[in-house]
């Protein structure tokens, strides 16, 4: 009895560490994923790290190029252009993981039922999602935008709710591929419930590609949110988000630069850092690497 | 002087994870008008030997670093790229395994036959297309200017190959390399392109290299085989020295495994013996509907039609059949996979066809299926401990304190190492993982056991130390087993009784040994006359 | 091959029924009028307005109303341009946003589709890094950023292009292309590397091989038809996106489009106009799908047989 206690136990080594271990070679994902957490911490600790208030104006100065009490510079009204960018990374950052979640959400739920029951349903659901898909869906939103006025909170059930096609799409792709694996259909012949099936051998192999889609999701949507700010239909003065700042930074862009380039870098940074580790990510987890 | 003679020739692969030799010193010749066999399991470099002297392996990873390859007096590994084109175009044809995958299925047959044609030999579209049709109905394409325009995923598999030779021959090559051409075809198919292949060989004065894991294959085919493992040449000669007095101990153990013997053990059961699964008049089909919205009923498939058999435990009944025949259908019907339609299974006087719910779940113990494909059927985020716990947590089969001792004596009894129990199952090899799924449908102590091809995707070395512990464990714990297959040397070495199945029907069935003796249906026949024997040439 | 566009066309017309009627009790419902935002306006001329413009009658009676006109070609008078019909002021505006929509789709697919079957011919070397490190770029920078930066750059900085118009000063509808086109170049390039990967990696692209072919003649002649699936199914949301995006640009670059009259008329709650336009463009973009799957089909000889694809 007691050498069983005592046996040595060759260790295995999980698919997600070779996942993880695949991700720590790409320095670039790894980059990436500092820069983001560094920017969430800044959105975070913003009304405690900001400088100014951002709607505290300063008419007497005006528009200023960077300098030591305003390092990214002033806007025509005075007010500061650090402090702004930091407010509407918050908003920024805040739509992408709230309407991201929405997303997620109903995408997982409806995908994992169509796959998973399949038949009559499931084409019903996907001839849904096709529908949907093609429509022009950037312009229903600007027209819920009128009908409804400008919430945040229709904003981000509004972008949540275009978003979440292509992730029922992928995620009905992976449950009808596993479900007609062998070991799930071994455990069915063993006599599993179904929760124990879903829960135990269908989620553990579909939460991959959900991961890797999230975080190609987050990018989608905060482009869709600062489209719409450009266009004047999102977030409205005095609060900014980046896409209404960049907006006044074109009108004022030849003889203000500034103006235009802080926001812009920052919202290319943003979406550069997701995508790089979405990619990263996706490399990592591809199933396919570790068939052999 | 040889038509094609490759000398110490070495490939190696530069991946990741280290430097892999495939191809590590290999020598062999093809004569004119020859065929050389080339025999190894998976991981021999049978294949990747091959392809390195066409300049077809894939250039980062792999890489030729040393020998020669002299085809009619020029050395292939030192051609440039457009020489070389020009060989493969001309000189020398290839035939793959999968026809399925290797046509383009986005180009009709025609215009994949005449590009050989149009681009090496210049022809212009009409001769091109004359040529073709030709070549088309000399591998026996019924039709064939009709079927010039058709799409490849509107045939057939066996005409899908005969369309690849015909592709491949099309420019008269003094030589044919053929990669496993017949391993994906049904036996009795495989027969007739192996006799297509010889005859058109000996028309063309053909040299071949024909690749291939099966030994009776290549021993009806070859004038000459080499012997490849772990990517070293461990033997050649004529195929009687080699097949009947090998040398090697890799030949000997090749030519050991191979189950053309009757079952070795003797039958643990009574004729006298209650029935204890009897399948009675079961069917299933399966309604092919059009696409769209409207989904109307094209056919209906019947997969399992109206099938009637018993099994004792102790018995291994095999089933055997080809692709279509429902024989895998069956299997799944009876572990209900699969919905029967109608009919009853018995188990012990209780019929599990009715059964539903909680009762179906507890009454699945006594009833497992092991899989085809080891690499599938195990989840692979558990690991091997609690893929073997699973079941004795679930049904509550053994005490908490008591699964460790379990799972271990599990993998004890199929043959694996205790101290692997922590390891996920892609840190096992194939049969390895079988193992594992043999102890995983053992874990319940089943007194049926449906076993679905669990050799097939297996090498020949390692099918028979799987098959004798499929033995050996059917005996031990006096299980019946429903053995399904298509590889008829294989159930005559485990079978006690056979039954043959086609397109659903039970066409023949009896003792293993009687039905292979004197088979009495034309289909058992024809099954039988296909299987590629072992030939001795006297 | 014609019963599956008749089956295509079959759910595509309900679906621009949909739209229109789901268009039509969305704009109805807005709180406040058309009429609204003006200087506040006398009751009895509101009665008139109302009457004339038929909003007090059932909703049901306004839609019907709506749609036959709508058969007609007639989107009604605009609200805030009541001199003008809609129908007017799509005729002014749709070419251009037709044309700078045109050219860039035009960017985006022979860049994209270059690019993405450039990149996987030479995987993981320079040949597939630098397209796609532009790809990335491109996906990154969006358009109304990628706009005036160009603007700031070629315009303004270099004087090679004009900073604004359409059609007023040679080269003036090169800028606006490329920032409109750009984001879905860099999206193709990406699709299209991954599908021409996954192609390549087929047995049959082996055989091609194995033939003796040219490697040209490999990737174009067989691997391009598999390797752009992915692009064609992309291809709806994509003429979705560039006519939703063409809103932007039309607005940096100054472009008497349709954008701007449809953000107009969304400030203004021009009910005629936004709806009128909301149809066109899903009219559009249900044709430009339908296009799309056709095309779908044609690539792919086993979606052609009506029992989708299924092989013996």
């Amino acid at each position: 009895m007691n050498d069983l206690a005592n046996m040595h136990y060759e260790k295995g080594r999980s698919l997600w560490q070779d996942a993880f271990s695949r991700l720590k070679n790409n320095r670039l994902a790894l980059l990436s994923f500092a820069v983001l957490l560094l920017m969430v911490l800044l959105a975070l600790l913003t009304p405690w790290i900001a400088p100014y208030s951002y709607e505290e104006q300063n008419l007497n100065l005006g528009a200023s190029p960077p300098s030591m009490a305003h390092w990214l510079g002033t806007d025509v009204f005075g007010r500061d252009q650090l402090t702004r960018i930091l407010y509407g990374s918050r908003i920024s950052l805040m739509v992408g993981f709230i309407a991201t979640s929405v997303a997620l959400c109903i995408g997982v739920l409806w995908g994992t039922i169509a796959g998973y029951v399949g038949g009559r349903l499931d084409a019903f659901m996907m001839r849904f999602v096709d529908i949907l898909y093609a429509l022009p869906f950037t312009i229903f939103i600007i027209l819920l935008t009128v009908v409804f006025g400008r919430s945040l909170l229709l904003l981000f059930l509004a972008i949540g709710a275009v978003e979440w096609l292509t992730m029922a799409r992928i995620v009905r792709g992976q449950v009808l591929s596993l479900k007609h694996q062998e070991f799930i259909e071994a455990a069915v012949a063993m006599g599993f419930s179904r929760w124990r099936i879903m829960l135990r051998h269908l989620a553990p192999n579909v939460i991959g590609p959900i991961i890797i889609y999230t975080t190609l999701t987050i990018p989608s949507v905060i482009l869709l949110e600062s489209f719409l700010s450009f266009l004047g239909l999102g977030i409205q003065p005095p609060q900014s988000s980046w896409g209404s700042l960049i907006s006044y930074g074109v009108e004022t862009m030849e003889e203000y630069p500034w103006l235009l380039i802080f926001p812009a870098l920052s919202l290319s940074l943003t979406l550069f850092a997701l995508n790089f580790l979405g990619d990263g990510l996706r490399d990592a987890l591809d199933p396919r690497v570790s068939k052999d | 002087m040889a038509l094609l003679s490759v000398d110490q020739l070495v490939t190696r692969f530069h991946t990741r994870d280290g430097v892999i030799t495939a191809v590590d010193n290999v020598s062999f010749a093809v004569e004119p008008g020859q065929v050389l066999g080339i025999v190894g399991e998976s991981g021999s470099g049978k294949s990747v030997a091959c392809y390195s002297i066409l300049g077809l392996i894939p250039s980062p990873p792999g890489r030729v670093e040393q020998g020669t390859a002299l085809f009619g007096g020029q050395d292939l590994l030192k051609m440039t790229p457009q020489q070389l084109r020009r060989v493969r175009g001309q000189e020398i044809g290839l035939i793959f395994q999968d026809p399925m995958t290797s046509l383009n299925p986005h180009m009709t047959i025609g215009r994949q036959l005449t590009e050989p044609l149009r681009v090496h030999a210049h022809l212009s579209n009409t001769e091109a297309k004359q040529r073709a049709i030709a070549a088309l109905e000399e591998v026996g394409i019924a039709h064939a200017t009709q079927r010039f325009n058709s799409f490849p995923h509107e045939f057939s598999g066996g005409m899908r190959q005969r369309v690849m030779i015909a592709m491949a021959l099309i420019n008269r090559p003094k030589l044919l390399i053929a990669d496993e051409p017949t391993t994906a075809l049904d036996v009795t198919v495989q027969a007739q392109i192996l006799q297509l292949i010889k005859n058109l060989q000996r028309d063309h004065n053909l040299s071949v290299i024909f690749i291939s894991h099966d030994l009776g294959v290549v021993s009806e085919m070859a004038d000459h085989v080499v012997v490849m493992q772990k990517g070293q040449v461990v033997e050649e000669g004529q195929p009687d020295a080699v097949f009947f007095r090998p040398q090697h101990p890799y030949t000997q153990q090749l030519v050991a495994a191979l189950p053309n013997t009757a079952k070795p053990s003797v039958a643990d059961f009574n004729a006298q013996d209650p029935v204890f699964l009897q399948v009675n008049h079961l069917c299933k089909e399966y309604k092919i509907r059009s696409g769209g919205f409207f989904k109307r009923l094209l056919t209906r498939v019947p997969a399992v039609a109206d099938i009637t058999f018993g099994l004792r435990r102790g018995e291994i009944l095999g089933l055997v059949g080809e692709s279509g025949s429902g024989k895998s259908t069956l299997g799944r019907t009876i572990v209900r996979l699969v919905e029967p339609d109608s009919g009853q299974i018995m188990l012990a006087g209780r019929d599990i066809s009715a059964m539903s719910g909680e009762e179906l779940r507890l009454t699945r113990r006594d009833f497992q299926i092991i899989f085809q494909d080891p690499y599938a059927s195990l989840n692979p985020r558990l690991t091997v401990f609690d893929c073997l716990a699973e079941p004795l947590r679930v049904h509550k089969l053994v005490e908490k304190n008591q699964v460790l001792q379990r799972v271990n004596e599990l993998m004890d009894e199929v043959g694996l190492d205790r101290r692997m129990i922590r390891k996920y199952p892609h840190e096992f090899s194939g049969g390895q993982r079988q193992r594992i799924a043999i102890a995983r449908a053992l874990a319940m102590r089943p007194k049926l056991i449906i076993a679905d091809e669990p050799v097939s995707a297996l090498d020949v070395t390692i099918q028979a130390q799987i098959l004798k512990l499929l033995l050996h464990l059917t005996h031990k714990y006096q299980m019946a087993m429903l053995f399904i297959s298509h590889d008829l040397a294989v159930v005559r070495y485990l079978s006690d009784r056979v039954v043959v199945m086609q397109n659903g029907k039970i066409v023949e069935e009896g003792e293993t040994e009687a039905l292979f003796a004197s088979p009495q249906h034309p289909y058992t026949k024809t099954l039988l006359s296909a299987i590629p024997h072992l030939r001795r040439v006297d | 091959m014609l019963r599956i566009i008749l089956q295509r066309l079959f759910t595509a017309i309900p679906v621009l029924f949909l739209v229109i009627l789901v268009t039509f009790v969305l704009i109805r419902l807005a709180p406040g009028g058309p009429f609204d935002a003006e200087r506040a306006v006398p009751a009895e001329v509101l009665e008139n307005l109302n009457k004339r413009y038929k909003l007090n009658d059932p909703l049901p009676v306004q839609f019907f109303d709506y749609l036959s006109n709508l058969l007609r070609g007639d989107f009604g008078p605009s609200f805030k341009y009541p001199s003008r019909t809609v129908t007017e002021i799509i005729n002014a505006g749709m070419p251009v946003t037709l044309e700078l929509s045109v050219y860039a789709l035009l960017v985006a697919v022979i860049f994209g589709i270059g690019a993405g079957v450039i990149a996987a011919m030479r995987p993981n070397t320079l040949q597939d890094y630098v397209p796609m490190s532009l790809a990335m770029l491109g996906i990154c920078l969006p358009s109304f950023v990628l706009g005036p930066l160009l603007i700031l750059f070629f315009a303004i900085g270099l004087e090679w292009l004009p900073v604004s118009g359409w059609g007023e000063s040679p080269g003036d509808k090169i800028l606006p292309a490329i920032t409109l086109g750009a984001g879905y170049a860099a999206y193709i390039a990406r699709l299209s590397r991954g599908g021409m990967l996954e192609t390549l990696a087929q047995d049959y692209i082996r055989t091609a091989r194995a033939k003796g072919l040219a490697e040209w003649r490999v990737v174009f002649v067989h691997a391009l038809r598999g390797g752009l699936g992915p692009v064609v199914s992309f291809a709806g949301p994509a003429v979705a996106g560039l006519l939703s995006g063409s809103f932007v640009v039309e607005t940096i670059y100054q472009i008497p489009g349709l954008g701007r009259f449809y953000l107009q008329g969304a400030f203004n709650r021009d009910y005629t106009m936004i709806l009128g336009m909301t149809i066109l463009f899903a009219f559009f973009i249900i044709v430009c799908n339908l296009l799309a799957d056709i095309v779908q089909v044609w690539l792919n000889p086993r979606l052609r047989s009506l029992h989708g694809g299924k092989t013996a």
